[in-house]
């Protein structure tokens, strides 16, 4: 009797063990670190609103799966030059409008629809904003802002013309509404049901800047938006709407869109935000019911949370990798790429009143302002970097190695180019020819900052420091941790001399990386200084930046940017340390994830309309 | 007594101009190109050329420091502190609407802190370098030598996830959906009260459940302060001479304990446990975090990290204010303990 007692408790405990019933069989619940800043999906560019935005809107194509190739999404076809959607001069797309589409207010979307959204984008032009993507798009590479454009465009600043949202007087006003007129509404036509985007000039990666994932890309409903005293549609007086702050827009804490789900609450007490399903989405209705996001800070916590069922997957560093590997209720991927870089800066022409410099001569104490100037400096610092124990010890291997600073997979990405070699010989010989031997006798003083509590820049710095300290004892490398906005203006401003940087890509092609590195008037390469913007006239890197992104052959694009990059690596212009690769960690329960690299959050949470639980 | 408490109130708002002006300076002094790390999280929203001087005019970062403190100072006095970067709307609404959470943690913490805290001081004063003594000075020193941090971890690892007791976080989704509901009628902001009020005796177990492990947390390491003041206190309270001359008398060590040694030694621990309501406060940054509580620790953190200057000098406010009247309240509370003390 004690047997049979025996072996039906066991049969239970197995039953409870085994089989333990999914909490919340309904709703995904996430953890992770960060809350949005806006829904207004043309106001934002952080991850977690684009999150957000994501499982809000629908786009005009989206990605297939896992790859970055495209498909049809509320455009029904994707303009390519076979089929004719897109003109041969790469000028032109036309995008036929799915019909039966309908927004979570009940109204269709239209061609209009689409046309205001773009408009919309343009002339709000949020500075916090990701439009300034689609705005260099379409102005073929030449504007980052419509206040720059509108400069150009009428001679006279945006600034000098409107002040407190009020045009300065009768011709300034008359200049904003030609501007309309003129310039912003003929990119963008409706022609019956297609919508047609007539470009400026030809840019290789546009439809990566409107696809889906692309979170500020997504289409609004209009007549909605309207009614909430958004833009009103009209030439005269959208200058009211430019560069509102994001509390400002109609639909900051609530949505506009057609996508697989609808704003419940922002609750910013709880740090949560509670989405819906959309029962009458156009490609049938999600298998969840609810998706909660939580803001949850501490690592500890996520982590019992997680442990406990209560959410359903959670973001984890990579310091953290294997701790959860033993656990058969979780399931961890890992190892696949992450869209971004981590890269090694120096600073070419350092301001020379900065206090970073010290004596600003090779005595010890200090370096000159131009030291990175001299290839052999920067050859000595590149080669004197064990990249491979960057990667093993302080990524826990979730990282690998990359020729250029350009994420693996990408649109231009050639993993046959040459690699730099932790050699440090080859980095004692570069001392020695450096500054005609003066650096290796009088020695020097570098400053590596990074920003305070990012410990992987913090150990890549202090790598260098010991790496080179150990060539030569009047060598010196001061490691200095400075907080954000310090950071910020130290590097932007050209003050520090050598610092890590990372940059997350905005789309999956080269020019996204190589215009940001490697083109003189580029977001890191404008920071070079010194010798830089006429090195890069002279070996041409600029204009292979330039002619990469408007060339509308993909194999000629890929030729190149492989030149580009061969140059850049011969002539240690390209800083990359490695790619960072994702580590996921959610529920076994949790069904349907799969990561991309442009999906934001896309390594910690799943794209909620694919995923289910069971 | 009445024209103390007046005195002291009408300098408060004195002492606020001086703490804002401070906090306002510290801030300003970074500059332009520093500030605008408040509004740009990361280097990609700074691509466009033109995109810092654009941040810097939008948010009117370059204006001299006097101008910015009285523009801000004209809108403090229409009602409007600034926009909260961290809460997503005004300061004022952001700490308002947070205020109740941590208020309803702190109250509650101080009922065991003081209750259980002066217990265990007069127990230990009671028994001096007796088992009972030693016992509770280990507790103590282990209390006050733990990082609230690394004990609040502790106590999430015990009772949630090997347990599964007290879960992290203000209530359960069940609950909070029903609280977002029109259904519910919210009256103090108090979960376990409001709970009361509308007869939903799960939401009121619900809420107790999620603050106990806070408040273990925030209780233990101000037990350990308390009983220390507490056992000095009655130390030297039993070695006054008018405790010998009521033992002489042949008082019961009970009526000696009681009426003349605790009343005397209460003195000092007024004045801590006065100081201690604004530290309960404080201390919920941390254990706000650790449990994922909602509440102002939480946001005071998150405003300080992001540099949310706004917020940062709503919170200052905030919480210089309650400083300011706990310290009127342990002054008046000194008034009543001891007849001796004058107010003037």
């Amino acid at each position: 009797m004690a047997k049979r007692f025996f072996l039906l408790f066991l049969v239970c405990l197995v039953s409870l063990v085994g089989f333990s019933a999914v909490k919340n069989p309904d709703t995904i619940i996430t953890a992770t670190y960060g809350s949005p800043e806006t829904f207004d999906p043309q106001a934002m560019w952080d991850t977690s609103s684009g999150e957000v935005c994501i499982a809000l809107y629908d786009n005009l194509i989206m990605y297939d799966g896992d790859t970055i190739n495209f498909l049809p999404m509320i455009s029904t076809e994707v303009p390519t030059m076979e089929n004719g959607l897109l003109t041969p001069d790469g000028k032109t797309y036309t995008f036929p409008i799915r019909k039966g589409v309908k927004f979570h207010t009940g109204n269709d979307l239209t061609p209009a629809d689409v046309e205001y959204t773009f408009e919309r984008g343009f002339l709000g032009d949020n500075s916090s904003g990701a439009y300034t993507l689609i705005i260099e798009a379409v102005s073929g590479g030449k504007y980052f802002s419509i206040s720059d454009w509108f400069e150009d465009w009428a001679g006279m600043a945006y600034s000098d013309a409107v002040v407190e949202k009020e045009p300065v007087s009768e011709e300034a006003k008359e200049k904003l509404i030609a501007f309309y007129n003129e310039v912003i509404d003929p990119l963008f036509v409706v022609e019956g049901d297609n919508f047609v985007v007539n470009m400026k000039g030809s840019f290789g990666p546009f439809l990566y800047t409107i696809v889906r994932y692309a979170g500020w890309a997504g289409i609004l409903d209009s007549a909605y938006m309207k009614e909430l005293g958004a833009w009103d549609g009209k030439a005269d007086g959208w200058w009211k709407w430019h560069d509102l702050q994001p509390e400002e827009s109609p639909i900051h804490m609530s949505d506009a869109g057609s996508g697989p789900f609808k704003v419940n609450v922002w609750d910013q007490e709880n740090q949560q935000v509670v989405l819906d399903r959309f029962d009458g989405y156009w490609q049938g209705p999600a298998k969840i019911k609810r998706v909660i996001l939580r803001d949850v800070q501490e690592y500890s916590t996520r982590k019992a949370l997680l442990e406990a069922g209560d959410v359903d997957c959670i973001a984890v560093d990579a310091i953290y990798r294997g701790v959860f590997d033993d656990n058969p209720d979780l399931q961890v991927i890992e190892g696949f790429p992450r869209a971004q870089v981590t890269s090694l800066h120096m600073t070419w022409g350092v301001d020379p009143n900065s206090e970073y410099l010290g004596s600003g001569k090779l005595d010890g104490n200090g370096m000159p302002a131009d030291f990175f100037n001299d290839m052999n400096v920067r050859k000595a610092i590149l080669t004197a970097f064990n990249y491979d124990a960057l990667i093993e010890d302080l990524v826990n291997g979730l990282g690998e190695r990359v020729p250029t600073d350009l994420p693996k997979g990408f649109f231009g990405y050639d993993g046959t180019l040459p690699m730099y070699e932790f050699d440090l010989d080859a980095a004692e010989q570069a001392w020695k020819e450096a500054y005609n031997g003066e650096a290796w006798e009088n020695g020097f003083k570098i400053v590596a900052m990074y920003n305070s509590g990012n410990e992987i820049r913090q150990t890549c710095c202090e790598m260098v420091k010991v790496y080179t300290e150990s060539l030569n004892p009047k060598f010196k490398v001061e490691v200095l941790g400075a907080q954000w906005p310090t950071y910020l203006k130290a590097t932007r401003e050209e003050l520090c001399p050598l610092y890590s940087i990372g940059w997350v890509a905005d789309y999956p092609d080269a020019h996204n990386f190589f215009s940001t590195y490697y083109h003189s008037k580029g977001y890191y390469g404008k920071r070079h200084g010194g010798d830089y913007p006429q090195l890069a006239a002279d070996l041409g890197i600029d204009e292979l930046v330039e002619t990469g992104v408007s060339e509308p052959n993909p194999e000629k694009r890929i030729e190149i940017y492989r030149k580009l990059q061969e140059i850049v690596i011969e002539n240690y212009i390209a800083t990359p340390l490695y790619m960072p690769q994702g580590l996921y960690v959610g529920r076994a329960w949790l069904k349907g994830y799969f990561p991309h690299p442009l999906r934001s959050n896309g390594d910690t949470t799943p794209d909620y309309y694919y995923a289910w639980k069971e | 007594m009445a024209a103390y408490i007046i005195r002291r109130l009408l300098i408060l708002p004195l002492i606020l101009l001086g703490v804002t002006f401070l906090i306002f300076s510290m801030i300003w002094s970074l500059g332009p190109e520093r500030l605008i790390g408040t509004y740009v999280k990361s280097p990609e929203a700074l691509k466009s050329e033109s995109a810092v001087e654009r941040i810097i005019e939008k948010y009117g970062l370059n204006e001299p420091l006097p101008v910015q403190y009285a523009k801000w100072l004209g809108n403090v006095f229409q009602g409007d502190f600034g926009y909260s970067n961290v809460g997503r709307t005004g300061v004022r609404e952001a700490i308002t609407a947070r205020l109740p959470y941590t208020a309803e943690l702190a109250v509650y913490s101080i009922i065991p802190v003081v209750a259980v805290g002066i217990w265990l001081g007069v127990v230990a004063g009671k028994n001096q370098n007796k088992f009972k003594d030693h016992s509770i000075r280990i507790f103590a020193i282990i209390g006050w030598s733990l990082p609230d941090y690394v004990f609040g971890l502790l106590i999430l690892l015990v009772f949630y996830s090997i347990l599964g007791w007290f879960p992290p976080g203000y209530l359960s989704q069940e609950s909070l959906d029903v609280l977002r509901s029109d259904t519910w009628t919210s009256v103090t902001k108090f979960a376990t009260i409001d709970a009361i009020i509308n007869w939903r005796w799960d939401i009121f177990v619900d809420a107790i459940r999620h603050l106990i492990a806070p408040i273990i947390t925030l209780s233990y390491l101000w037990w350990a302060f308390l009983l220390r003041i507490t056992r000095s206190s009655m130390l030297e309270v039993m070695r006054k001479d008018y405790v010998r001359t009521a033992r002489a008398k042949g008082l019961s060590e009970k009526v000696v304990i009681n009426k003349h040694v605790k009343r005397n030694a209460m003195i000092p621990v007024a004045t801590v446990a006065g100081g201690m309501i604004v530290q309960l406060f404080a201390g919920a940054v941390i254990v706000e975090t650790i449990f994922s509580r909602p509440g102002l620790g939480n946001f005071t953190a998150s405003a300080a990290v992001q540099l949310d200057y706004f917020s940062i000098i709503g919170s200052a406010m905030f919480f210089s204010t309650i400083l300011i009247l706990a310290n009127l309240v342990v002054d008046i509370s000194y008034a009543l303990i001891d007849p001796r003390i004058r107010l003037s």
